[in-house]
């Protein structure tokens, strides 16, 4: 049996990431092969260590065109071990890329919050990197609801 | 009647204090993925870059895409030890750049 | 020179000096008898007035609306269906789950598989056993076809006689009816409209950040100062607006013997600056949509007080009520079915609310339009998704309708902008 790469890993969740994807129609599953193409980039193709991170966002978001967000990193932002980048993205929208956070020491706090849109109801992955050249990550399953009769 | 950029950030802190600061831009953000009314796509316009410096020295930057929300917000933290201007900008697709300051005393 | 509406010269230098002095002190009161100027030959809003781009386009002509009625009556009786129905149950499945004819039955109903069971409503009851339910193909048409002929006040849409299924359709729904004989499988608690928890809105509507819609506080205020092409201002008569318009909000809208209907913030905004500065901020454009929330932000906090006591309040609060009960569109619905009857409930995946509460946050930001609504546009786009054509936002009709809301939320303290989806 063909080894898997460490992209399929990422996507089937085979290496302790656990990462999911929902939905099976062709265009989900090509958002959540380029979501995980992007955390690889970001990564150098190094497996994110589940934990750390947390995402807040609404279980079910009310519509898909404001979502409020919030990612904290349980990490230190001293001057030699801080974390320097956040990246954010969504495995089932056209673009899957969300954003990608800088921070420098004088953050002081590893925390940062938007709005986000989303396509359709899908997961959130976001990917810290430490100046020590960690990774770790977490996602969130976010309901994107359906309206009544249009109203 | 041009809408203006809200910021709320402290006017005072602590040294080694961290201070929550948050941003709002009204901005379209215009993803490209919509159509006129004629099916024609209406081309992506966003601001692809929000950065605070604090005296000149990088705090915190923002590089996003078009899944921002319009009216892009923006909220994090920063660690002060010592008073001066936080600067902030918000660079647009077509490369204009808006730009605010804040002033903090630390003690 | 003459302008039609606009005041000349010295007739508006002399109202002006009336009305600087009626902004006094002791003198106002003896003065107080004065009439608030106001345009009363032209129309407040767009005409013809067109539905904005972008909303469904259909023609509802052949249902009522809040202005006409034409609503075809109801069958007296059953259609008489002869045999057992035979119908394609997975071609039902997927019209029951059809948002486009209407909503799709998932709006109100649990229906097992149907749609994915993805956030099913429960206005109406969970039909996953129908199969078991002992119903005959009869009663199980002619509910879709038209369930007037066994309940008359049901809420549930003439689905087969208002035009949205055909016969052939209907029968494969009931064909997938039949079959339902367990209940739904939910891939999430949040799926199952009886364990969803009511959405609860958290946000701080007036926090600057939190609500763009904030910005029309900032840009009415830049609209109070601007003068008009005849030299006027808000400011010349109103110098001090937090003063003055510290609770005039909350007493609206109210009854105008001039134009004989009742007037909303909204519409007072168009006629009376057209009557004084000269100002055109037809219902609905972005400055009117400014000023409206500017003068019941300077309000925030006081409590609605209509009136409700004068004869022309109570006959306005009585038509209103009565239209609030009028079945419109080809959905054939009433406010009073979804914001009464059903309120509560959830109608797909948003929550159905009661009139208290649905008024004192108006004019508001809408999250998912990325503008401020004022109410009227909050009843238009009500109407059109009932499958009724919208009356213009000036309609009389209207009029009445948000003066018997205003009455319904007495007492709830002005707190707009508002901000929801």
């Amino acid at each position: 049996m063909r080894q898997l790469s460490r992209r399929d890993a990422l996507v089937l969740g085979a290496s302790g990431a656990a990462l999911t994807v929902t939905g099976w129609s062709t265009r989900a599953s090509a958002a959540a092969k380029e979501a995980a193409e992007q955390i690889d980039k970001f990564t150098g193709g190094k497996t994110a260590e589940k934990g750390k991170v947390s995402i807040e966002l609404p279980e079910i978001a009310e519509n898909g065109n404001t979502v409020p967000l919030s990612v904290t990193v349980d990490a230190p932002m001293t001057a030699d071990n801080y974390v320097s980048e956040i990246l954010v993205v969504a495995d089932g929208n056209p673009n899957p890329g969300v954003a990608t956070f800088h921070l420098s020491p004088l953050a002081g706090k590893a925390e940062a919050s938007t709005r986000i849109r989303l396509a359709t109801t899908q997961n959130i992955i976001a990917v810290a990197k430490t100046s020590k050249g960690e990774f770790f990550t977490n996602q969130k399953l976010v309901k994107v609801t359906i309206g009544g009769c249009g109203g | 009647m041009a809408e203006k950029p809200r910021l709320k950030i402290p006017k005072e802190a602590k040294k080694g204090e961290v201070i929550e600061i948050k941003t709002l831009l009204p901005h379209v953000m215009e993803s490209g993925q919509r159509k006129d009314k004629d099916g024609k796509p209406i081309a992506r316009k966003i601001i692809n870059k929000f950065a605070c410096e604090f005296n000149g020295k990088p705090v915190f930057t923002a590089n996003m895409e078009p899944a921002i929300a319009a009216n892009p917000y923006i909220q994090f933290h920063a660690k002060v030890e010592e008073s001066g201007t936080f600067k902030f900008t918000w660079t647009d697709d077509d490369g204009t750049v808006t730009t605010a300051e804040e002033k903090i005393t630390v003690s | 020179m003459t302008r039609g509406g606009i005041l000349t010269g010295t007739a508006a230098i002399a109202l002006l000096v009336g009305v600087v002095v009626l902004a006094g002190g002791p003198i106002a009161s003896a003065q107080s008898k004065k009439e608030v100027p106001l345009d009363t030959k032209g129309e407040a809003s767009e005409r013809p007035w067109k539905r904005y781009a972008g909303w469904p386009t259909r023609d509802e002509s052949k249902y009522n609306t809040l202005g006409n009625l034409a609503t075809p009556p109801a069958p007296k009786q059953p259609r008489k269906i002869t045999g057992p129905i035979t119908g394609d149950a997975k071609k039902g499945a997927e019209l029951a789950a059809d948002r486009n004819r209407g909503g799709s039955c998932l709006a109100c109903h649990v229906m097992g598989p149907a749609g994915g069971a993805n956030l099913p409503g429960n206005v109406a009851p969970d039909l996953s056993e129908i199969g078991n339910a002992g119903r005959e193909d009869e009663w199980l048409f002619n509910y879709i076809y038209d369930a007037r002929v066994y309940n008359p006040d049901t809420v549930m849409p003439p689905w087969g006689s208002h035009g949205f299924f055909n016969d052939q359709d209907i029968n494969d729904m009931v064909a997938f009816l039949k079959t339902l004989k367990s209940p739904a499988a939910f891939k999430t608690t949040l799926d199952d409209p009886t364990k969803r928890p009511p959405p609860v809105e958290k946000r701080d509507n007036l926090d600057p950040i939190e609500n763009p819609g904030m910005w029309a506080v900032d840009k009415a205020q830049e609209l109070w100062k601007q003068k008009s092409s005849i030299g006027f201002s808000c400011n010349t008569c109103h110098s001090d607006p937090q003063t003055t318009f510290k609770t005039w909000a909350a007493s609206m809208p109210k009854w105008e013997p001039r134009l004989n209907k009742v007037l909303g913030v909204e519409e007072f905004v168009t006629r009376h600056a057209k009557a004084t500065t000269g100002a055109n901020w037809l219902m609905e454009t972005d400055d009117n949509l400014a000023m409206s929330v500017y003068l019941r932000f300077l309000a925030n906090g006081t409590p609605i007080q209509v009136d409700t006591s004068s004869a022309e309040a109570k006959a306005a609060i009585e038509r209103g009520k009565e239209l609030s009960h009028r079945k419109v569109g080809q959905l054939n619905m009433a406010c009073t079915d979804c914001h009464g009857i059903v309120a509560n409930h959830w109608i797909r995946g948003q929550w159905l609310g009661e009139p208290k509460g649905q008024y004192d946050h108006f004019p508001t930001w809408r999250t998912s339009l990325l503008k401020v609504w004022d109410i009227r546009q909050r009843f238009q786009w009500c109407q059109v998704n009932i499958r009724a054509d919208e009356l213009p936002p000036d309609a009389k009709e209207y009029g009445d309708l948000e003066l018997y809301l205003a009455s319904q939320n007495e007492g709830l303290k002005l707190s707009v902008p508002g901000i929801r989806h």
